[in-house]
């Protein structure tokens, strides 16, 4: 079983339920619907960020820079008025993508605490200023995407990404692919070696691990599910923009999944649909949603101390 | 003895810190299937010598050699897949998780390929097995599933060295394994090494006198980063300067 605690499973479980169903009961609201997607796609991204930081150990504060990457990527290969296979291009954007993170990761991890902090930032500030400054893609306006993707595989066609429903579904999947990727993988032999590393990694060097190679290895991975979901996150609003790569959407990423419990995988999800939900909530509320955000989100990390996970680990463990 | 092989061996060996001579011209000859005793007052460099030979300390000058070849520029984890293991003076274990499992990490690099993304880590029997057995080498087979956190600091002391026997070494770096365990695990171990000193050549550090009069087949004393003398036990014991730097008159009528 790659789930191995009960909560877990049983939050999984809720959770799978509810969101299957929830474009069935919001069928003719297509707002809530693509808001919701919305928040599915951050969850991919957090989850990814979660596996990095939680379970390998690199705290990156760069990582918005793939989700950005998987946008621009895609508009970038794809022919501007043909409808091209979804599939196919989802697959050249994270092989592109993952060429880009073992280039930067090769650099990168050659640092380690606060100067990987530091350079992971660096880094993606580059490339932000690099998109922001460029003509030819489209500066502080980024790039727009004409022609909505097709999905079939083998000449069938189930989903229909101008339709809102199939896009939520369709990224709902990815959520579902995403969390049994990372639990596999932390279950594997390298999933045993990645958490010596974080555990001791002097140890794990002295037991004959090249450990940089297991962190490349692992960097290349949580960055290629991040360029999948900017991929899936520019397809749901037609555009990418240099906004994608802001070093606050990684912090708001990070935040997410210290709320939801830091490196607890599901924990990301809950982070994620939290603190979307808490922002909803505020921004309708008042004017100075911000304060009262920032507010709850200190409260909630102070008093949850191993995030939200962790507080229903406590409820419903044994 | 002295016919078998030299396995490692250093040359001119130094370790500076600034000023500092921890380690200063060492030149030392370690054998195949022989313990081979290191010894010398708090401060000597015993553990700086034993953080060169297994990669983890860049030596200042001089170098190692392994089987005839220079290694001192390799990464640590090279000197483990040349069979060069070591046991840390403080206890640098995994502490979250069980016993089995930290030796389950020493056991894996043997038996199955560590960049698997798919296979289980619980579904190899061979690494399991070898992990086992590293526990009941050292006497810790009922605490496999016991979280390393929550065992006795003596007990962890043998985890410690279960975990270098489970990457299965040729040369043993041993640096004062015997420190913190009560007195049945001492004699324990030092059985284990009398055992595993035939078929492996050992570098032990240990401020244990009886243990290491015991135990060594060569025995090197250092005193303040430099080389003393190296020698047999009695070569040892009868030279004169040894015991006018470190080994006083106690030690010498307890061993006699
Ligand atoms: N990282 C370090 N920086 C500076 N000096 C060190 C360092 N490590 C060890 N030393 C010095 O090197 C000398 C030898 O230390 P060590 O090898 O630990 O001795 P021993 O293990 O024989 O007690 C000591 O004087 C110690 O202070
Ligand atoms: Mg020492």
């Amino acid at each position: 079983m790659i789930f191995e605690k009960r909560t877990e499973r049983i939050f999984l479980a809720i959770f799978f339920l509810i969101a299957l169903c929830i474009p069935l009961f919001l069928e003719d609201n297509s707002f809530f619907v693509g808001k919701i997607t919305t928040i599915l796609i951050l969850a991919v991204f957090v989850m990814s960020l979660d596996f990095l930081v939680g379970r390998v150990g690199l705290v990156t504060l760069g990582h918005a820079l793939f989700y950005g990457l998987g946008g621009y990527l895609f508009v970038i290969i794809t022919p501007e008025y043909e409808a091209v296979n979804f599939w196919i291009y989802a697959v050249y954007v994270m092989g592109i993508s993952a060429l880009i993170a073992l280039v930067i990761g090769a650099v990168v991890l050659r640092t380690s605490g606060i100067y990987f902090i530091m350079i992971t930032l660096a880094i993606s500030q580059m490339a932000y200023y690099f998109f922001f400054d460029s003509l030819a893609f489209g500066g502080g306006d980024g790039l727009f995407i004409f022609m909505k993707p097709e999905t079939s595989i083998f000449g069938l066609s189930f989903l229909n990404l101008d339709n809102p429903t199939h896009f939520y579904y369709l990224a709902l999947l990815a959520v579902l692919i995403t969390l049994l990727v990372i639990k596999i993988i932390l279950r594997s032999r390298f999933g045993r070696i990645i958490e010596a590393s974080r555990l001791n990694p002097e140890r794990t060097e002295a037991l004959g691990y090249n450990i940089f190679a297991f962190r490349l290895i692992s960097y290349i991975i949580g960055s290629t599910l991040a360029a999948y979901a900017g991929l899936l996150f520019a397809l749901q609003y037609g555009y990418v923009n240099p906004q994608f790569m802001t070093w606050e959407m990684s912090g708001t990423a990070l935040v997410m999944s210290i709320l939801g419990g830091l490196g607890t995988i599901y924990g990301a999800i809950l982070g994620t649909i939290t603190y979307e939900g808490l922002q909803y909530l505020f921004e309708h509320m008042s004017e100075d949603w911000m304060l009262f955000m920032g507010g709850a989100i200190i409260l909630m990390v102070l008093l949850l101390r191993k995030g939200l996970a962790g507080y229903l680990e406590k409820l419903l463990e044994k | 003895m002295m016919a078998n092989n030299i396995l490692l061996e250093t040359e001119s060996l130094s370790k500076h810190w600034g000023g500092i001579k921890a380690l200063d011209d060492i030149s030392l000859q370690f054998h195949d299937r022989q313990l081979h005793g290191v010894v010398g007052p708090n401060g000597a460099g015993k553990s700086t010598l034993l953080n060169m030979l297994c990669g983890t300390l860049k030596p200042t000058s001089g170098c190692i050699l392994h089987q005839g070849e220079r290694i001192e520029g390799m990464k640590p984890w090279k000197f483990v897949r040349r069979g060069i293991g070591r046991s840390f003076q403080k206890t640098n274990i995994y502490t979250d998780v069980t016993c089995l499992e930290n030796c389950a990490v020493a056991t894996q690099r043997r038996f199955a390929g560590s960049f698997n993304l798919f296979a289980s880590r619980h579904a190899n029997k061979p690494v399991r097995d070898a992990a086992e057995k590293a526990l009941h080498q050292v006497g810790l087979a009922d605490r496999m599933n016991t979280i390393a956190a929550e065992i006795s600091y003596g007990e962890q002391r043998q985890l410690e060295l279960a975990m270098v026997l489970a990457t299965d070494p040729c040369i043993l770096l041993l640096d004062e394994p015997m420190a913190g365990m009560g007195h049945e695990e001492s004699l324990r171990i030092i059985e284990l090494l009398n055992e595993l000193k035939k078929t492996y050549s050992i570098v032990l550090v240990e401020h244990d006198m009886d243990a290491i009069f015991e135990l060594s087949d060569q025995l090197t004393v250092l005193d303040n980063g430099t080389h003393l003398i190296t020698g047999t036990v009695d070569e040892v014991r009868n030279e004169p300067r040894v015991k006018e730097a470190y080994l006083g008159k106690d030690d010498d009528e307890e061993a006699a």
